[in-house]
């Protein structure tokens, strides 16, 4: 897959930390409602390139494009309303907000972005029943198991109907059955709405449910296209 | 407390007490083999805990220090309540000289030996000083040393031969001086006397019982500023309470069981007091130090005086350490420590209102029988002030328990309604609001101790405030200058007139003239009528007159004024003013003046000082003031505002007219130096707590941010603003603070009204203190938000992800 027509791309980023080189001229793109899943072993850089691609972290040098605009000389201000408009997130855990219920926790991204409350629960309820955890609804993040707490993260990063959804070891606090339940939802939910998906795993059965894989091993990244 | 987690637990019987020695030892080697984490724990407590710790001990040294004061006071005092003591060759003829300088006050007293025989030496000299010699206290020698007592050494025209020791001063601040004079000197001085001892033999005649409503103030102001230091300290031992959590759960991992695990905690808390215990009396040794080398308000104290009593540092020692492991222990039974983690009671038990309403019931049930009653009596008077300290604790103590309890009520019944940030604040109290409500705690017991206090004081004050009668507006300072004749009168007058700063007199000379018969009614007695000479401008100042002429003479007859007699001094009437040595009327040698037949009858005005006068008012050319033969001359003097310190050059020029004289300011109220230094205290102590509650909420509030710094960073990521985040913190804050507030207003009041039932003072409610009450514990709330914005912001970097 080239560059051609990718709504992110990224091109020889770099990014160290103290001394730790965690990116070291990674490249990366992704298209519209394509899955992608980031591999790597454990400290190869595979969260860093995610949070670069994300605007959540500035890469020392390199650029990234998203829909035509570069990333790295947005302001602070202006990647955060990005990230709040047409970016999704998914953690591996300490995600939700244990104060709030489900069905808030949801519902906040839109509420951030100015929605109505009751509006902004309707829609939040609509991705729930479609994630399958409507019964949780009102129910705090503390009193749901991890798939079901898991599911409720999914919801809420699909909520503003994100253009990119970046998910860092979405199911890495699961157990392999609920792990899968979670993926055939996030990446069922993603390609219906033409949402791109920046999956970051290290294990194979999840990345099974990308369209493409990317290996990232001492911040080199290199595209494995077509293998699958 | 819950035993659903208990894998594999002890029975509670088996627990031995090195069982329990070994945890808590265990305990105590986490709070410093832990890593930087735990360091920082344990330092973090021990510092809260020894600020408590400091506090206390103050608190504990008052009792010594006032006790110290007073029996040095009570050594070098020269009342003598049995009775007049002869001059005799061993005794002492004294008399009081104090005086005061750009308003602090200088005790001193000038004396000669009556005889040639052993007069009794004041403490903290070796000597009695010779004529024209003093002692002086180190305070003011240097003050009379330095630039700005330069206008202060013109009034002591004494030779300085030591400095006065320790034992004769009650603090290291104290201005004060003997100075040696002859006994001729006493002949200018308004009133001296004789000792044969120096300190008070009977203490109990001098020394009399604090009155019941100061008292009172006392006790109450005790507890409104010790209380917040218990709950800091309590507060304390819970900092970094999270983090030593997981700590515990990784403990349960490798086979710790749930009763291990809480006294392995109760180990580093307990760790952590003890270390608080020392750092406490390292800062209480810091502070003594400084307060023997200060001076608030003229009140100082000798390093050496500040001693904590034996007993009471005794229980602080007892009762911190006691109080850390049960506040942890506390703080644990909402907790499941799993192996796998810490499980916080999702739904938090509902808290019960009963014995939470049960404390301040209690109380008011305690201090309602004392109503009108504190005082009266000295029959259980200790046990009376044992009731009013425990009512009122129980009071305070109950606005505290009842915090948490309305918090959770009153957050319950906010749905998800309003904006982002309220949702978040709302939402996270109803989750937790005990954290806040520990948080706002102290800031409710100092608000609700403070306005009791504050309705007190203005009962108190105003009833310890009295009007005085002067008029500041018509003279500012009076002198009574004692003159043997009236030349003399006339010299002082001219003198006052020509110093700097004066700008105009009112010179009176007053004495007393007889009738020149007997009374009819007691043989044995002559009637007398005070004669007070003095120009027209002057008497105009002490008579309702409205016209006035040199060689006129008005009478003010007090037969009308205070219902006696008519008095002999009318028109045409002759007097005597012949008096024997002793001050009786000479109707033997006789002297005869004429009251002139043009004398007007005139009401009397109250003079600057508020006195009216009566009797014979003449001027100058009507009775000569050289006939008058004991005469007392006051001069009420009107000072130049634009001149500087012309109270001191007053000052100066009486001291130098006589060397026991000083000058009294017109005031139109008086308040008594007891409430005053009460209220001097309590302030301080109020403003102290309060910063220690600020600075206890800042460690909090900062540790609460740094346990949510991951999930700061997760909504950052999303794109959360800065703004919606600093104003979900306010909302946090602000929600429990204004029910504190409101609790403690009406805690506040309820006590208040008590409190002044109790010493029989008519219900008021002092609105200004209480706004500024209200609005010191506001402020030092807003102050602990804005302190925790930064951190705040700063921990809200996407960074934080990293961690994952």
């Amino acid at each position: 897959m080239t560059p051609a027509g990718s709504l992110l791309i990224a091109t020889s980023l770099h990014k160290t930390y103290g001394h730790t080189p965690a990116l070291d001229s990674a490249d990366f793109s992704i298209h519209p409602g394509e899955v992608v899943a980031v591999m790597g072993p454990s400290g190869s850089g595979k969260s860093t390139l995610l949070h670069c691609l994300a605007g959540i972290v500035k890469p020392d040098s390199g650029s990234v494009h998203y829909n035509g605009r570069e990333l790295t000389a947005m302001s602070d201000a202006e990647r955060s309303g990005l990230r709040r408009g047409e970016f999704g997130f998914v953690f591996q855990f300490g995600q939700l907000v244990p104060e709030l219920s489900c069905v808030e926790n949801v519902a906040l991204p839109l509420r951030l972005n100015g929605t109505k409350r009751k509006e902004a629960e309707t829609r939040a309820a609509a991705w729930m029943e479609r994630l399958e955890v409507a019964d949780v609804a009102h129910k705090r993040p503390g009193e749901v198991s991890g798939g079901q707490g898991q599911r409720v993260a999914v919801a809420r990063s699909l909520v503003t109907a994100p253009r990119v959804l970046f998910a860092d070891e979405p199911t890495g606090a699961l157990d392999s059955l609920n792990g899968e339940r979670v993926m055939e939802l996030l990446t069922e939910a993603a390609r219906e709405s033409r949402t791109a998906v920046v999956l970051v795993t290290h294990e194979a059965r999840v990345a099974a449910y990308s369209d493409r894989e990317v290996v990232v091993r001492d911040g080199k990244a290199r595209d494995m296209a077509g293998a699958r | 407390m819950s035993g659903q987690d208990a894998p594999a637990e002890e029975p509670r019987s088996r627990v031995s007490v090195a069982r329990w020695a070994a945890d808590l030892a265990m305990g105590g080697r986490f709070a410093v083999t832990g890593g930087r984490e735990s360091w920082a724990r344990t330092i973090m407590t021990a510092v809260g805990v020894g600020l408590g710790v400091a506090l206390l001990l103050l608190a504990s040294s008052v009792p010594t220090m006032y006790q110290q004061r007073n029996e040095r006071g009570d050594a070098r005092s020269s009342f003598t309540p049995s009775g007049e003591v002869k001059p005799g060759a061993d005794t002492l003829r004294l008399a009081n000289a104090g005086t005061t300088f750009r308003d602090q006050d200088i005790t001193g007293e000038v004396m000669a030996p009556d005889g040639d025989g052993t007069p009794p030496v004041p403490p903290g000299i070796d000597r009695i000083p010779a004529a024209g010699e003093m002692w002086v206290s180190p305070a003011l020698k240097k003050l009379l040393d330095s630039d700005e007592g330069k206008l202060l050494r013109d009034r002591f025209p004494y030779r300085t031969i030591g400095v006065i020791g320790d034992s004769g001063l009650s603090g290291p601040s104290d201005l004060a001086y003997y100075a040696g004079v002859s006994q001729k000197a006493f002949g200018h001085v308004n009133s001296s006397y004789h000792i044969d001892h120096w300190g008070l033999a009977d203490k109990k005649g001098a020394n009399e019982p604090l009155d019941p409503a100061l008292l009172l103030l006392i006790i109450v102001g005790c507890v409104v500023l010790l209380l917040p230091v218990l709950i800091f300290i309590a507060t304390a031992a819970r900092f970094g309470g999270e983090r030593r959590d997981r700590r515990l759960a990784a403990l349960r991992l490798v086979g710790a069981d749930i009763h291990m695990t809480r006294r392995i905690a109760a180990g580093e808390s307990l760790f952590g007091s003890l270390l608080g215990l020392a750092v406490g009396a390292g800062l209480f040794l810091l502070a003594r130090e400084i307060i023997g080398s200060i001076q608030v308000w003229g009140i100082s104290f000798f390093t050496s005086d500040i001693v904590p009593s034996a007993l009471l540092a005794l229980v602080i020692a007892a009762a911190v350490p006691a109080s850390a492991v049960m506040v942890t222990l506390i703080a644990l039974r909402g907790i499941a420590i799993e192996p796998l983690g810490v499980v916080r009671n999702a739904k938090p038990k509902r808290r019960r209102l009963w014995w939470r309403l049960l404390l301040p019931l209690l109380g008011l049930a305690l201090l309602l029988p004392l109503a009108g009653g504190f005082g009266t009596g000295s029959s259980g008077g200790n046990m009376k002030a044992y009731q009013a300290a425990a009512g009122a604790v129980l009071l305070l103590i109950g606005i505290t328990a009842l915090l948490p309890w309305v918090v959770e009520a009153v957050v319950e019944r906010f749905g998800g309604r309003g904006s982002v940030p309220w949702q978040l604040a709302t939402r996270r109290l109803q989750l937790s609001s005990g954290t806040a409500s520990r948080a706002v705690s102290g800031i409710t017991v100092a608000v609700a101790g403070a306005i009791a206090l504050q309705m007190l004081f203005a009962s108190v004050g105003a009833q310890n405030t009295e009007d005085t009668g002067q008029d500041p507006n018509r003279a500012q300072l009076i002198a009574n200058v004692p003159v043997n004749d009236g030349d003399q009168a006339r010299d002082a007058f001219a003198r006052y007139r020509a110093t700097k700063g004066v700008r105009d007199l009112l010179g009176v000379t007053e004495d007393y003239i007889s009738d020149v018969r007997p009374s009819k009614d007691d043989p044995t007695s002559v009637p007398e009528e005070a004669i007070t000479v003095a120009d027209c401008p002057t008497l105009r100042e002490v008579v309702r007159i409205t016209s006035c002429k040199n060689g006129d003479v008005f009478l003010v007859d007090s037969s009308s004024y205070y219902g006696e007699e008519p008095g002999f001094a009318k028109p045409g009437a002759r007097v005597n003013f012949a008096y024997r040595d002793d001050g009786t009327p000479d109707l033997r040698k006789k002297k005869l003046w004429t009251i002139p037949q043009s004398a007007t009858k005139v009401k009397p005005r109250p003079d600057p000082t508020g006195s009216e006068r009566t009797g014979i008012f003449a001027t100058p050319g009507a009775f000569d003031i050289a006939d008058l033969p004991d005469p007392g001359a006051a001069a009420m003097i009107r000072l130049d505002p634009k001149v500087p310190d012309g109270v001191e050059y007053v000052r100066n020029t009486s001291a130098a007219l006589s060397p026991a004289m000083d000058v009294m300011r017109l005031s139109s109220t008086s308040q008594s130096d007891e409430f005053q230094v009460i209220r001097k205290a309590l302030f301080i102590g109020a403003t102290a707590t309060l910063l220690l509650i600020g600075a206890s909420m800042i460690v909090t509030t900062l540790e609460q941010l740094r346990e949510r710094k991951r999930l700061l960073s997760v909504l950052v990521a999303f794109g959360t603003r800065r703004t919606t985040l600093s104003w979900s913190v306010l909302w946090q804050t602000a929600v429990p603070v204004v029910l504190g507030l409101a609790l403690s207003i009406a805690g506040g009041l309820a006590l208040g009204v008590m409190l002044l039932k109790m010493v029989g003072q008519p219900l008021a409610v002092d609105w200004a203190g209480l706004g500024t009450m209200t609005g010191v514990g506001g402020g030092v709330i807003l102050l602990v938000t804005l302190v925790s914005l930064p951190p705040l912001w700063r921990m809200m970097r996407p960074e934080g992800l990293r961690t994952e």
